[in-house]
């Protein structure tokens, strides 16, 4: 009877992969092959019932030859004295060079707006890596079905929680943290930076992660005025010149009224006049916003505005392919000392 | 969305070039994202009359014809009587037509701004000189027919230029829909035409009978009865029916220019009136035949628009049949659906030769079902685009008032009813009240009262003032306007937001601070780049495989219902595993020796949701160390350098603990437990993380070099450590120290921080500063002993020590120690 066989060629097989110093030498036995070959042989009704038996007996083996494997494993592995400053009979270990330490060139462009926005005033928030539906657009004035949902091409988990696809998820925070001091007669000035994700396939000029950052401004009298000259004057330092500015209306429920903002490309840029760069999208910030977060729209107005940072960098080192950034490749990373 | 500047121009004056025109619609109303200059394409087709016709012999379909241009063709070959010979195929070609012409040496305009631009010239046809061609429509590139020529249907001189009579030397501007999702109007011609006069500053002048609401239709017959079951749906459903249809009509050439231009292909009149009214007026058409309609409905004349029941089935003009849920939206002929609303009709209820009766709809429907009706059933076309916007209830009946009348000029139709509908959605005009001052705050303006009502009163806002006070009568397709921020976003819109000067908000001088996990953040990050390390950041979603190859739980992991692909379906629950994906490839470019660490975020199921309901976010280093050619020591003291330089570089210090073997942290699983440690504060108070070196299995999986070793640690507990910090200065001493070495052995199980610790107690005791550094570690062969050298340095603050004094600080040192550490000193 074939199925005695197996059961038979199993002990001995398990037996010898306990014992074997190389366990999944075992898997080329001349015992399994000749308990495979028997298949052809057997009448056709019998051959599905023994194949099955056969593969239950090579899953098996396969988990003896791994938990064997372990065994070996650990069983070779030295144990060291983990509280040693260095190894016994070697030497203190020396660091690498200096000169071979790089920074990611997308938080070292970060590390740089920020720095500027505090300098303004703006205090710096990292956002979330995953939120829910009522930050990400709820209380962004989305609601529920919102045609302008389509636009953000989001992830969902199981659970509903959303991987942010704009730093604005953050919003509804800054304004609620910040009420306390707009009532004592302070503002609020705010940015939000960090990953945002969309789902898009991946090419040259769109990845599925990248990274933003998000302004926010509220006082008594904000005006949208004072939102071009706050992001005009960001540009000049962040550019070192005096630069053109234009604006087209842009839709987001968020803002009322909703603006794309351009700068006329900076001569650091090879720019020449009459070339735009479509910075970021801004606006006044809809009273909906406001009220959600517990701010009252009629005393109080602001301006917010969120921008991508893999564009600037791109811009500034002329880099062809937005997929290096997080590809982990020292060829790259290595160019940005 | 393709906008027709001609079109355009038949309800509003543009005088602007059109680079003026494209940047003004730029910088005040959507972006323009193409522009397309017709004109080129047509500037040599000439109209002609088709004089002579007659068959070519011994050919199935040629037919020889002779031309009049009017004289108006150059360089080409006339006969006496100053006609041009060409030869044509299609089946249409007739004596005394009016057909468009293509001279020789012109190109072809369905080739024009190719790879391969066709160029006529005057050639041999069976025999026959054949100067240029008469064109098809396909030829003209106006729409995709090739069945026979183009028949001009206007009075035209033989010699006129195809182009002007026609208005086809156009600019055809391509839209970019997005920012106009909240503006239906702008979805049809005059609605645009209204904001280009607006943006020009000029008045503009809605067409009267799309101002009237309650237009006089009348007809004798019967019309159903429409019912809107549930008015959530739908705020109105209005139709018309019409008889004696002609289905073989066609449109205008005209009107099937400006359906081509806008990308809709002509099919016949009935359908051509629809979709132009559409494209005109934002508002979609249906036509069913009426007749099929009730003997669907089994004779109830009533419409209906429902939801659909579970399960219930239509079959779409399409062709498709779809199944439906409780989710759907129908038009329902008595019980029976005939069409998926706003979407798409069905199969049943078509229009064809047979059709006597038409059964018009113009509706608006809700929008949020539209959308889900869209998803589910894959629905693209230009009416669902437009009633995904919210087409204005108002706008049904004006609608159909002209399609009547149009479809009776083209199509021989006569009204055969009153328009009838249901519309629960009736809406009084709104009012929105502005002040001048809202609109300066707001903006940062100066603009006077009347200013803003003229601004305004362009686009048909019609404003009621006094003293600063403004009232806004929103016409019925402004529903967009209900807030005065919507109202004042219109002044600076129209006025261009780009003439507002640039300020700078007045505030006060407080320094803002950055946080201390950011201060800290940053100085890891400078402390590991200084140290030759290299910066990376990797995805954060990752491949379940990835976690069970380093023994993590894929269960434990949030989980992306929509991922792109596998290799990004999961949150990472360490950074760990993104670090060893990233080492093989770089070892194939050829690094050989180097360290990889990112600072980012995971996320796992194993914790509590924060308070507001979102997972907690764990912030965290990840440091991989690794190198291709054989290293001393083990490479997990190669990587402690890199923890010990961290806590150095902070004032801090860490202990180090054998890990864990029953550890089920996803951050601990790939480290090998015999070779790896926990990281403490040094009063174990505050865990810091993780290093060693990886499993054996992890390192195989992850096609590791065999010197590798790496550590995951929270930043925020360096943070808060280092806050903790007091790090006391101790002014130097004027006295000189004294250093002396001393080795320990010990049995091989005796840890060297058990020897440090003992050394550093009894130091402890001692009235002068001590420091201990370690200095050699030794293990002879037999390795049942191990000699720990460390150099002690003693400095006073009150004297220069004798070496007596220190002689017998050593002795008491080593007495302690070898007490403590079962050890002796040699």
């Amino acid at each position: 009877m074939p199925t005695d066989d197996i059961t038979a060629t199993r002990q001995t097989l398990l037996d010898r992969v306990e014992s074997s110093d190389t366990p999944r030498d075992v898997l080329r036995a001349p015992e399994l092959k000749k308990l495979y070959g028997a298949i052809g042989s057997l009448p056709a009704e019998e051959r599905g019932a023994y194949g099955k038996s056969v593969n239950e007996l090579k899953v098996a083996l396969e988990a003896a030859i791994q938990a064997r494997e372990a065994v070996l494993d650990s069983a070779s592995i030295e144990p060291i004295d983990v509280t040693a400053p260095w190894d016994l009979n070697s030497t203190r270990p020396a660091l690498l060079p200096t000169t071979q330490g790089t920074q990611h060139p997308l938080t070292k462009e970060l590390d740089e707006v920020i720095d500027i926005f505090t300098r303004m005033g703006f205090a710096a928030i990292e956002s979330r890596q995953i939120d829910d539906d009522f930050h990400m657009f709820e209380a962004l004035n989305f609601p529920e079905n919102h045609p302008a949902r389509d636009g953000y091409d989001t992830f969902r988990t199981e659970e509903g929680f959303i991987p942010p696809a704009h730093t604005s998820t953050m919003q509804h925070r800054i304004l609620k943290d910040g009420k306390e001091t707009l009532e004592k007669g302070g503002h609020i000035a705010a940015i939000s930076y960090g990953r945002v994700f969309r789902n898009e396939d991946v090419d040259a000029t769109h990845e599925h992660t990248f990274y933003q950052v998000e302004g926010v401004f509220v006082s008594k009298d904000a005006t949208l005025g004072d939102m071009l000259g706050t992001l005009r004057s960001f540009f000049e330092v962040y550019y070192g010149q005096s630069l053109k500015i234009k604006t087209q209306p842009g839709y987001f429920p968020f803002v009322e009224p909703g603006l794309e903002f351009a700068i006329e490309k900076p001569a650091a840029l090879g720019g020449k006049p009459g070339e735009w760069l479509e910075m970021l999208g801004c606006g006044m910030i809809h009273p909906n916003v406001l009220r959600t977060a517990g701010i009252d729209p009629s005393e109080y107005r602001g301006f917010a505005w969120g921008g991508g940072i893999e564009r600037l960098v791109m811009l500034k080192y002329g880099i062809e392919d937005l997929r290096h950034f997080e590809a982990a490749k020292l060829n790259f990373l290595r160019k940005f000392a | 969305m393709i906008i027709s500047v001609n079109w355009l121009k038949k309800f509003t004056a543009i005088d602007m070039p059109i680079d003026e025109l494209t940047e003004r619609i730029g910088a005040r109303l959507v972006e323009i994202e193409g522009v397309e200059d017709l004109g080129e394409k047509y500037k040599d087709v000439l109209v002609v009359k088709v004089v002579e016709c007659r068959k070519v012999e011994d050919t199935d379909h040629l037919n020889l014809t002779k031309i009049d241009d009017g004289g108006v063709a150059k360089d080409v070959e006339r006969d006496e009587n100053g006609l041009i010979q060409v030869v044509c195929g299609a089946p249409n070609v007739h004596e005394g037509m009016l057909a468009a012409w293509l001279p020789p040496a012109s190109t072809v305009p369905e080739t024009v701004g190719t790879t391969e631009p066709f160029v006529l010239a005057a050639k041999e046809l069976r025999g026959y000189k054949s100067n240029g061609m008469l064109a098809s429509a396909k030829e003209l590139d106006l729409y995709d027919d090739h069945s026979g020529i183009i028949e001009v249907d206007k009075d035209a001189a033989p010699g006129a230029h195809f182009a002007e009579l026609y208005e086809l030397n156009d600019y055809l501007l391509d839209i970019e829909n997005k920012s106009l999702t909240h503006r239906p109007d702008a979805f049809g011609i005059v609605g645009f035409a209204r904001e280009i006069a607006g943006i020009q500053g000029a008045q503009f002048d809605t067409p009267a009978w799309l101002n009237e609401l309650t237009p006089k239709v009348s007809g004798e017959g019967e019309a159903p009865k429409v019912v809107i079951d549930d008015p959530t749906l739908s705020d109105r459903f209005a139709a018309v029916v019409l008889t004696n249809a002609n289905e073989a009509a066609q449109s205008p050439l005209e009107m099937q220019t400006y359906l081509a231009r806008s990308g809709v292909r002509p099919i016949n009149a009935i359908v051509d009136i629809t979709n132009y009214l559409m494209l005109l007026t934002g508002q979609p058409l249906h036509a069913y035949d009426y007749d099929k309609f009730l003997k669907v409905s089994g004779g109830v004349n009533e419409v209906h628009v429902r939801a659909a029941r579970a399960g219930e089935t239509l079959t779409l003009l399409d062709g498709r049949s779809i199944e439906m849920d409780s989710e759907d939206m129908v038009i329902a002929a008595g019980e029976t659906a005939v069409g998926l609303a706003g979407a798409m009709g069905g199969a049943d209820t078509e229009i064809d030769s047979s059709t006597k009766r038409i059964l018009l709809e113009a509706a608006t429907f809700d929008l949020y079902t539209l959308r889900a009706i869209q998803m589910r059933h894959g629905v693209f076309t230009e009416a669902i685009t437009r009633l995904t916007k919210g087409v204005p209830a108002a706008l049904s009946a004006p609608v159909l008032a002209e399609a009547t009348r149009l479809l009776a000029e083209h199509a021989g139709a006569t009204v055969a009813s009153p328009i009838v509908d249901d519309y629960p959605g009736k809406k009084d005009a709104a009012i929105v009240a502005v002040t001048v001052e809202m609109v300066n705050d707001v903006l940062g303006t100066d603009f006077s009262a009347d200013d803003i009502v003229t601004v305004l009163g362009a686009v048909e806002l019609e404003v009621k003032q006094k003293d600063g006070q403004l009232q806004v009568m929103v016409p019925y397709w402004r529903h967009d306007l209900s807030i005065p921020e919507d109202v004042i976003e219109e002044v600076g819109r129209l006025s261009g937001f780009d003439s507002i000067t640039p300020t700078l908000a007045q505030r006060d001088f407080t320094a803002v601070r950055s946080s201390e996990f950011d201060v800290v953040r940053r100085r890891l990050r400078n402390v590991l780049v200084r140290a030759g390390a290299n910066e990376v950041l990797t995805y954060s979603f990752v491949h379940g495989d990835m976690m069970r190859k380093v023994g993590q739980n894929p269960e434990e992991a949030y989980r992306l219902v929509n991922s792109i692909s596998p290799e990004l379906q999961y949150y990472r629950q360490s950074l760990t595993p993104s670090l060893l994906s990233s080492v093989h490839a770089n070892i194939k470019q050829g690094f050989d020796h180097f360290a990889l660490f990112e600072l980012n975020k995971f996320h796992t199921k194993r914790h509590e949701l924060l308070e507001e309901k979102v997972p907690r976010e764990l912030d965290s280093l990840a440091f991989i160390l690794t190198r291709s050619t054989s290293a001393e020591g083990a490479m997990f003291y190669e990587a402690k350098q890199y923890l010990e330089y961290i806590a150095a570089s902070f004032g801090v210090s860490f202990v180090y603990e054998p890990l864990d073997a029953d550890s089920d942290y996803p951050v601990t699983q790939p480290f090998e437990v015999k070779r790896s440690a926990r990281v403490w504060s040094s009063d174990k108070t505050v865990a810091v993380g993780v290093i060693g070196e990886y499993k054996r299995g992890v390192q195989k999986a992850f096609k590791l070099p065999e010197y590798s070793a790496g550590f995951e640690i929270a930043p925020v507990s360096i943070a808060k450590l280092a806050a903790a910090n007091d790090s006391a200065y101790q002014p130097l001493s004027k006295y000189p120290g004294v250093e002396r070495d001393v080795c320990f052995q010990v049995a091989d199980d005796v840890s060297y921080q058990a020897v440090y610790e003992a050394t550093k107690q009894a130091a402890a005791g001692i009235a002068v500063e001590v420091t201990i550094e370690p200095l050699d570690l030794y293990q002879p062969e037999d390795k049942q002993t191990k000699n720990i050298t460390l150099r002690l340095r003693f400095v006073s603050h009150k004297k220069t020590l004798t070496g007596e004094e220190v002689s017998q600080f050593m002795d008491s040192i080593t007495k302690a120690v070898t007490a403590e550490t079962h050890g002796k000193v040699i």
